[in-house]
């Protein structure tokens, strides 16, 4: 039981950091983005690539992780995102662009995956790099680092994200490009810079989440493709305007998918099991037809 | 007469891309539905073509048809014995064939007509996950409750199409049969935007509000429209299933069903039927050429072509989002009569002026 709910909390903030890089660079560039999915898998590679070949540790791995991520971020900004915001089209080009933007990563992940499995002979299709996890003893009982590592970082980003947007000249013009971009741009806001922000700062988060993922869930280069529903639940029920909603409701998602389906088949029988992956999928449905708003909007009393 | 396989191949792929992108079109070149979820109607009707006409089958011939038909020991001899009558009757393999299309189109219908209610309430992004959400649902659904169409394992689909005979014929006849029913409902999907309701839904979609005032029933508008995407969509699934002769959920996904067809109508054009024709036809024709050169292709790229042809369906849609939003052949406005017969009106008028 212990190892279910540690592995339920660590699966839970992983979620909830990534939900929070789609919130974010959906409401600084209208971008809803699908290419998340590629962008966490390519954490999780990053990782396994570091310890198998650098000898890192995962943790240790997980700095050139966050990194890569955001650099894939700013390479999806300058190439695609750019001048479709600049010519403002549609929110639904904006997302196909993502799309694009995904399966080319995907395309480049799987080739990368062949590389290291031809040339270094990794188990690059398949991995599994929980046994690099170190236990942490409490007396008796041994935890495994994980199940503290990712809570505290997930609560380090809240705090962290909280400090840049409200204390730093940075993070409050980034707020008030997110709110009305034509009068922050009237009162001399470089509304670029809070774009490629928005795409550093949310690029880190996904390479972050896949890299601390890399060490809860089996890796392939499919995974973000499978799991980026989750992603997109989180941020969904937390209403996707708002960061800790959607860190929150990643959180929610995460533990629902793992501690709700051990609670239903306890009640209901083993067979739910199976129906993990649809329980993301129905929360975020029923979150978008009964309150679209989300959870932001419950918080904050009901006004929206 | 048989085609080569690689010909049957072209025809097939071009035959179902063809049809899933109109039934894409019309939802989201003619109406401005972000429908993310084509994969949703697709599979429902891959799900009827497997789950229904082998039961009914099966029960009038006294075999097991509850939920043991789908199970995976079973399925297998059940489908043989029903295929084995089926080969030997033409009449009742063209009822139940075209049964089955009458069968999925409805329940893809019906389907559409669900998606109106997220259809009105959300916009944009919004729409979009759900729809995607509501696909991957019934597809995690078909593929872990076994009494439906088999679960893990999948199900053996009925053959229609044996009473022509076997190997190459059956996959020639099917395969031109599948073409000449994408072919229809191409003109299908023309004429309805050459009509007035063509007309109606682009007003819709370019100024809702002005389209309101002069009286049109948007909310009524959308559902149809809905309904008929989804019906012709369910039918490209139930084909699908008929023509491969098995169904099994996990090969529905969204990537294959809902997003290539959104590469194709985005790099053809998008509101235009002819533009949708052109970038299936472009793709199907592209994806044969890299299967064919396969060998003297890996020589020179050193990648899988597995993975090069989702780096180029990726930079296809980032191209066309970038530079060609309008897509090769851009949306024009439809003429609804013929030229000449325009002609002939505005040479009348001149008697007046």
């Amino acid at each position: 039981m212990l190892d279910l709910i540690i592995k339920a909390v660590a699966y839970s903030s992983c979620i909830g950091i990534g939900a929070a890089a789609i919130t974010l660079i959906y409401n600084t560039t209208r971008t809803f983005n699908f290419a998340h999915a590629s962008m966490v898998s390519w954490g999780m590679y990053m990782v396994f690539t570091c310890t198998y070949l650098l000898s890192l540790t995962p943790y240790h791995s997980l700095p050139l992780a966050a990194l890569f991520g955001s650099l894939l971020g700013l390479a999806i900004y300058i190439t695609v995102n750019r001048r479709l915001l600049k010519v403002k089209a549609r929110e639904i080009t904006l997302m196909m662009s993502t799309l694009g933007a995904d399966l080319v990563l995907y395309g480049f992940l799987n080739v990368f995956s062949d590389y290291l499995l031809k040339v270094y002979r990794l188990p690059a299709k398949y991995f599994v790099l929980e046994t690099y996890d170190v236990f942490i003893r409490f007396g008796d009982t041994a935890i495994r680092l994980i199940g503290l590592v990712t809570p505290t970082l997930l609560a380090l980003i809240v705090v962290l994200l909280h400090m840049f947007l409200t204390r730093t000249k940075l993070g409050i013009a980034m707020r008030a490009s997110i709110e009305n971009p034509e009068l922050a741009e009237l009162s001399g806001i470089n509304i670029e810079m809070t774009y490629i922000l928005a795409w550093l700062i949310g690029g880190a988060l996904a390479g972050l989440s896949g890299g601390l993922l890399s060490l809860v869930i089996t890796g392939y280069t499919a995974v973000g493709m499978t799991i980026v529903v989750s992603f997109f639940a989180g941020s969904i029920v937390g209403g996707l305007y708002s960061l800790y909603g959607s860190m929150f409701g990643g959180f929610l998602v995460g533990l629902s998918e793992y501690l709700g389906v051990a609670l239903l088949s306890s009640i209901v029988g083993g067979w739910i099991y199976a129906y993990k992956p649809a329980i993301p999928l129905a929360i975020m449905a029923a979150t978008l037809l009964i309150k679209p708003e989300g959870l932001a909007a419950l918080l904050r009393g009901g006004r929206s | 007469m048989e085609l080569p396989p690689i010909a049957l191949q072209i025809i097939l792929n071009f035959s179902i891309g063809l049809i899933v992108t109109i039934s894409l079109n019309l939802e989201v070149g003619f109406l401005g539905i972000p429908q993310f979820g084509r994969l949703l109607a697709v599979i429902a009707g891959a799900i009827v073509a497997a789950a229904v006409p082998g039961r009914i089958l099966a029960a009038f011939m006294g075999l097991p048809w509850g939920a043991e038909y789908a199970y995976h020991l079973y399925n297998f001899g059940i489908v043989a014995k029903i295929n084995e009558v089926l080969a030997s009757s033409p009449a009742l393999s063209i009822g139940i064939f075209f049964l089955t299309l009458i069968l999925a189109a409805a329940i893809g219908g019906v389907i559409g007509y669900l998606c109106a209610y997220p259809a009105l309430r959300l916009r944009e992004a919004y729409l979009g996950i759900t729809l995607l959400a509501f696909g991957d649902l019934l597809m995690n659904i078909a593929w872990n409750y076994d009494p439906l169409v088999g679960g893990t394992t999948g199900v053996w689909v009925i053959d229609p199409f044996r009473f022509v005979g076997t190997g190459g014929t059956r996959f020639t006849f099917s395969a031109l049969l599948i073409l000449t029913i994408a072919i229809a409902v191409f003109l299908h999907a023309e004429l309805l935007a050459r009509s007035p309701y063509g007309r109606t839904l682009k007003a819709i979609r370019d100024a809702e509000i002005a389209a309101s005032v002069y009286g049109k029933d948007i909310v009524k508008m959308r559902a149809h429209t809905l309904i008929i995407g989804g019906a012709i969509a369910a039918l490209a699934g139930a084909l699908w299933a008929l023509f491969t002769g098995s169904m099994k959920a996990n090969t529905y996904t969204r990537l294959t069903w809902t997003f290539w067809p959104w590469a194709f109508m985005m790099l053809g054009g998008t509101g235009n039927n002819l533009g949708v024709l052109l970038g299936v036809l472009l793709y199907t024709v592209a994806r044969t050429v890299i299967i064919l050169y396969k060998g003297a292709l890996t020589a020179i790229i050193p990648i899988e072509p597995e993975w090069l042809e989702y780096i180029m369906i990726g930079l296809v849609i980032i191209i066309i989002a970038l530079f060609r939003p309008q897509g090769i052949i851009p949306e024009k406005p439809v003429l609804t009569l013929p030229k000449s017969k325009i002609k002939t009106i505005a040479e009348s008028l001149k008697e007046y002026q």
